[in-house]
């Protein structure tokens, strides 16, 4: 169970958010772009340290003493592909498999590669592929290690809408394979959509709203949650 | 370009002046092939050690962190800045057998003036300022992020130095190194007052000079030429033809 307060001061405002999943949860943060959803996300993925407040994931205390980057049972995937680019796509896949569980994950990475059509690209240089591809293969980095949580910061922005569908199928898919804890944030209502079965509505740095998309949509707690609803 | 670049390389046209046959070994036998050793095996030494401290600073002062990264810097900066004469000279003061430190040394067996130890500390003294500037820019042109995605996908920092930063840097570093090497190699201000002895090839080429006049220094000034160029300029080649290829 993820069971995280985060307390963060931003120059306009501070974010102060409780988020709550069982294992296997699916959440989306939706709100206006500044409202500190990323933030929330860089926190709990230990890129940025909270003000204050405590972090504990499967009984694990990720915040404070903040636990380092390395040892974190997380995934994070960000807008940028961040691929290492003197590496090939294979080495990119399997940077986070230690050598002695290269074996046993053996038939997870070629699922992963026949499903994310990598197969070709395999030894590749990361420098060479095309941006979809490499997004498929930042997907498919994130989730060789098999992570227990995956934190998405709007992953899809610079993608086709077919790709985006296909990634999101994908996604689904391991989700309910490797059953992992979801966070993602975005934008587009519609990803959110797909993606999260309980959203969260973020202002100013608070929830003002959590539920189903349909609960959001059928009473919005605040008017500026309204406008944003009704513009996606 | 061209009279610019004819102006920049006129002084090799020395290597061509008419000064008498070429006197191999100055006023000493042996003295030019022992300055060569000693210049190369002492200044690989020099280097080695620049290597193993100055690459933890550079990877420290290449990392955004506290306000405390500028007295650091500063330090750094000083010690490049140092004028070499005055360096030796504060060297020899410093550590010399008359203070504490020196005269703990010396007891121990290390003398700290005329030795092989002296010359070392005196090349990693000069050199070392540089090397740590030139290798914080190659470490700090290392993406955080590629570093923090590296950290998140179960890497300790130890390897995720070895596996993204150390590769991704190499060339800046190998520059960062071949810097330290000429400024090592070729230190004589600050090497001849406090090593005068075991010589290496500047001094060499001074006692020559002085001794044995142009005749005996144009052997040795070749072979420092020879030792002294060619590392860096194989470093910019190689560095030229990536970013070309990129």
């Amino acid at each position: 169970m993820l069971d995280a307060h985060i307390v963060k001061a931003r120059r306009a405002f501070t974010i102060d958010v409780r988020i709550q999943l069982q294992p296997g949860e699916r959440l989306g943060l939706f709100g206006a772009s500044g409202a500190g959803k990323s933030t929330i996300l860089s926190c709990l993925a230990g890129i940025e340290n909270p003000d204050g407040g405590e972090i504990f994931f499967r009984d694990r205390c990720l915040f404070p003493a903040s636990l380092p980057l390395y040892q974190r049972p997380l995934a994070y995937l960000t807008q940028s592909d961040w691929l290492f680019p003197h590496l090939s796509v294979a080495e990119n896949v399997c940077f986070g498999i230690k050598n002695h569980a290269r074996d046993g994950a053996k038939e997870w990475i070629e699922e992963l590669a026949k499903r994310l059509d990598l197969i070709s690209l395999w030894n590749e240089s990361a420098r060479q592929i095309s941006g979809g591809q490499a997004r498929r293969v930042a997907l498919a980095r994130m989730l060789a290690r098999r992570p227990q949580l995956v934190l998405l910061d709007e992953p899809f922005t610079a993608i086709d809408r077919p790709t985006m569908n296909d990634l999101i199928a994908a996604l689904l898919e391991w989700q309910a394979a490797l059953g992992f804890t979801l966070i993602a944030v975005d934008h587009r209502a519609e990803i959110l959509e797909k993606l999260c079965t309980r959203i969260a509505a973020i202002e100013s740095g608070r929830i003002v709203q959590e539920g189903s998309w349909s609960a959001l949509a059928a009473a919005p707690a605040t008017p500026p949650l309204a406008r944003l609803l009704a513009s996606k | 370009m061209l009279a610019f670049t004819l102006a920049l390389l006129y002084p090799l046209v020395g290597l061509g002046a008419p000064v008498g046959s070429w006197q191999w070994d100055g006023s000493i036998p042996g003295s030019t092939a022992s300055a060569v050793r000693t210049s190369l095996l002492l200044t690989a030494l020099a280097i080695l050690i620049d290597i193993l401290l100055g690459t933890p600073v550079a990877w420290y002062l290449s990392h955004p962190r506290g306000r405390d990264k500028v007295i650091w810097e500063a330090a750094v900066l000083i010690s490049v800045l140092m004028p070499p004469l005055a360096l030796g000279i504060l060297l020899s003061l410093a550590f010399g057998p008359q203070t504490a430190l020196g005269g703990w040394l010396l007891r121990i067996g290390v003398p700290t003036s005329n030795s092989p130890t002296a010359f070392v500390a005196t090349q990693v003294y000069v050199s070392i300022g540089y090397y740590i500037l030139a290798a914080r820019a190659a470490l700090a042109a290392v993406p955080r992020d590629l570093e923090r995605v590296a950290s998140l996908l179960g890497s300790p920092p130890l390897e995720v130095f070895r596996r993204i930063t150390f590769p991704l840097a190499k060339l800046g570093l190998a520059a960062a190194l071949s810097l330290a090497w000429v400024r090592a190699l070729g230190e004589f201000g600050a090497v001849i007052v406090t090593a005068y002895y075991p010589a290496g090839m500047p001094v060499q080429i001074w006692v020559n000079l002085q001794d044995a006049g142009m005749p005996a220094v144009m052997p040795l000034l070749v072979v420092f030429l020879l030792t002294a160029l060619p590392l860096p300029w194989l470093i910019h080649l190689i560095a030229q033809r990536r970013s070309s290829n990129a």
